[in-house]
């Protein structure tokens, strides 16, 4: 099946979910549905399309927004789901009852960016150190860092 | 004349133990592939360790980031006196192209006391040899 | 009675410094917990301030076995990105290259699954042989590891005849000893025996938790990046996906055996079909705003980088999945309900970028709370003695 008939299947299966749907690169196609939508087109995609590999989930800072990437692959091509919940109140439904190997990517996000997946099997911080300090969050755009003196053993410092 | 005994022991054989820091294990290989037939460390009396209870020397790579500095100065603390440290890879000097990660403070020397530095990204198995060899000859 | 074992971060045996919990009823591990982050260095951070060039040497630096793989997964997105096309020598040049570090990381795992089950002079002679694929990689590329010979829109250093024809002759004996290794390593009851049955974990298990690479491909799935979504050269060459049915230590040995024969192969037909012509096309400064998402076949599973340009010289996002981070919650499955004397063999049967050297185990008893330290070498030591004087399985079988 090419692209242009996979895209076509999507949107009449989807239908008003699909907010927009794009094909960038061949067997690439990236979709766009509401924050509320994204479980129901989950299971659509690993129901009829054979989505039930999650490659991985990105998330991006987009200043106000934070837009998050769920990378699927099928054996006909590479949908790529995406969603966008605002910084202020950062909510989103955690899809691991559907694809239970997406717990450790939901916790990094948490983790990494601040956000709140709810009904999170398992909510424990993933990469950073556990003395971090808390409501740190190392990939916002804006978040700096200062970098601690350096000792220069036996040297002048 | 005891004391004699005990360093000629002690050049003769050294015992290391490989402690990684957050690497990204091509130092880690090279100093494992040191002890296969082509490099072949053993011939000098080393023995790779696994506790530090058991090492003279410590051999180090990698960045030392955030969660695992506790641990190193614990382990530094495990292993008997003498000891002496080598940082391997350029990770261990001064954090390779890592510098200024939020999470890594530098090289092996930020937390433990270095005396001998490999340097190379990876560091060769017969620079490791090299400096192996260097530190016996100046106990 | 249920006991808390901590395998701590300074563990010999694995490279890596990963923190493991696991809570054992007797001999039987029931829950398996893992801690990451001793090896977090901010990577995702550190590369939005580079530019595009000085990220290659960045992702280079991600692991030390597979460092060509994410080095190549993420010039391959950038050149989607800037939608350039490297020429075609160039392009074989790459691969050439990824099909000589499979061939290592797989002589690699060999010689450490070996040492794992207590077969060391297979480790010797595994490393042995590695030698002479790290010889040739330092002819092609100046390094033994961390090559750096991609560049945006191809390759940096070209290859003449005479490193061709050594190639070639490497490549020969390469599969000699390897072709004689596997005959002893068939003929051998005991270490077979030894494989068979540990660490399994379904077909259905396998697809659920979204395993990659030799873990899904010895339970029977057949998923190979270079098959399903096949970049650059790889749909012009000819080979087969090895898989096994068996979902164990076993079937896993088998599948790697399986690639690293199949990769002979590849190399020998990307060396004969090399076309003439430029090595590099020159990549743009700036990129344009877009999106790209890469895959590659590294020797470990699937790499993914998923990168995202806003019309700068540097991006605006990378993101890096490896794939051991895709195999942990199939490792937590395949600890379950296996005996504390497997867990070296589990873990080295997952390929975790880590090599030999011994773990610390100490066990916690939770009523009394007084500590023992048990070195894994001692219980390494024990299961082989253990497995030493047992009946061999007469049924397991070499299913090659």
């Amino acid at each position: 099946m090419t692209d242009v008939e996979l895209i076509e299947n999507i949107k009449r299966d989807l239908g008003a979910k699909a907010l927009e749907v794009t094909n960038p690169d061949r067997r690439r196609i990236f979709l766009k549905v509401g924050p509320a939508d994204l479980v129901p087109a989950v299971t659509v995609l690993r129901d009829r399309y054979d989505c039930r590999y999650l490659a991985t989930i990105s998330g991006v800072d987009k200043g106000e927004m934070f837009e998050i990437l769920y990378h699927f692959a099928s054996p006909a091509a590479n949908i790529n789901v995406r969603t966008e919940i605002p910084k202020a109140s950062p909510h989103v439904e955690s899809i691991s009852p559907t694809i239970p190997g997406a717990v450790l990517y939901e916790r990094e996000l948490q983790d990494m960016f601040g956000m709140v997946i709810d009904h999170i099997p398992d909510p424990r911080p993933l990469v950073l150190p556990d003395d971090w300090p808390a409501a740190n969050y190392p990939l916002r755009k804006d978040w700096k860092f200062e970098r601690p003196q350096e000792i220069i053993p036996g040297g002048k410092s | 004349m005891l004391n004699k005994l005990v360093r000629w022991s002690r050049i003769k054989s050294p015992w290391i133990l490989h402690l990684n820091s957050g690497a990204c294990n091509a130092c880690d290989i090279e100093v494992i592939a040191a002890l296969t037939p082509r490099f072949d460390v053993e011939r000098f009396g080393v023995l790779l360790k696994a506790t530090p209870r058991h090492a003279d020397v410590i051999v180090a790579t990698g960045p030392v980031t955030r969660q695992i500095k506790d641990r190193i100065i614990r382990i530094y603390d495990q292993v008997p006196d003498p000891k002496f440290v080598i940082a391997v890879g350029a990770c261990a000097m001064s954090g390779c192209v890592y510098r200024g990660a939020y999470n890594i403070y530098g090289g092996i020397d930020q937390v433990i006391p270095v005396n001998v530095y490999v340097p190379g990204c990876p560091a060769r198995p017969d620079a490791i040899l090299d400096a192996v060899v260097k530190l016996l000859g100046k106990l | 009675m249920k006991f808390q074992i901590p395998i701590g971060p300074q563990h010999p045996a694995l490279k890596e410094p990963i923190s493991l919990r696991m809570t054992v009823e007797g001999e039987v591990i029931r829950d398996a917990d893992i801690r990451l982050g001793y090896n977090h260095r901010g990577l995702e951070k550190l590369a939005e301030d580079k530019t595009w060039i000085q990220n290659i040497y960045l992702t280079e630096r991600i692991c030390g076995i597979c460092s060509h793989s994410h080095a190549t997964c993420y010039v391959q997105g950038v050149e989607k990105l800037m939608e350039i096309v490297p020429p075609k020598r160039g392009l074989y040049i790459r691969y050439l290259v990824s099909e000589l570090e499979r061939i290592h990381s797989h002589l690699l795992w060999l010689g450490v699954a070996g040492h794992e089950a207590g077969f060391d002079s297979f480790f010797m002679y595994t490393w042995r042989d590695r030698e002479i694929v790290m010889d040739l990689l330092e002819l092609i590329s100046g390094n033994r590891v961390h090559y750096a010979i991609n560049t945006l829109g191809g390759v940096r250093r070209d290859i003449d005849e005479g490193q061709k024809a050594k190639i070639l002759e490497g490549i020969i004996t390469l599969r000699k000893r390897s072709e004689y290794y596997f005959h002893i390593g068939a003929n051998e009851p005991s270490f077979v025996a030894r494989l068979a049955g540990v660490g399994l974990l379904t077909k259905e298990q396998a697809v659920s938790l979204c395993a990659v690479g030799p873990m899904a491909r010895a339970s029977g799935i057949t998923r190979d990046v270079r098959k399903e979504d096949p970049y650059a050269v790889y749909d012009e060459m000819d080979f087969e996906v090895g898989t096994a049915e068996s979902c164990d230590v076993l079937g896993r040995v088998v599948v790697r055996v399986k690639e690293l024969l199949e990769s002979y192969k590849l190399c020998e037909q990307i060396l004969h079909k090399l076309p003439a012509g430029d090595i590099v096309v020159k990549a743009p400064r700036k990129a344009k705003p877009n999106e790209a998402v890469s895959r590659y076949e590294a020797p470990r599973g699937e790499n993914i980088h998923y990168i995202k340009s806003n019309g700068s010289d540097k991006p605006e996002r990378l993101k890096v999945r490896a794939p051991t981070l895709a195999n942990y919650p199939a490792t937590v499955e395949m600890l379950k309900n296996g005996f504390i004397a497997d867990i070296p063999l589990i873990f080295a049967a997952i390929d975790p970028c880590i090599c030999c050297a011994e773990r610390t185990v100490s066990l916690v008893n939770i009523r009394s709370g007084e500590e023992t330290v048990v070195r894994l070498s001692d219980l390494r030591r024990q299961a082989i003695e253990r497995h030493k004087n047992a009946p061999p399985k007469r049924n397991a079988v070499w299913p090659f």
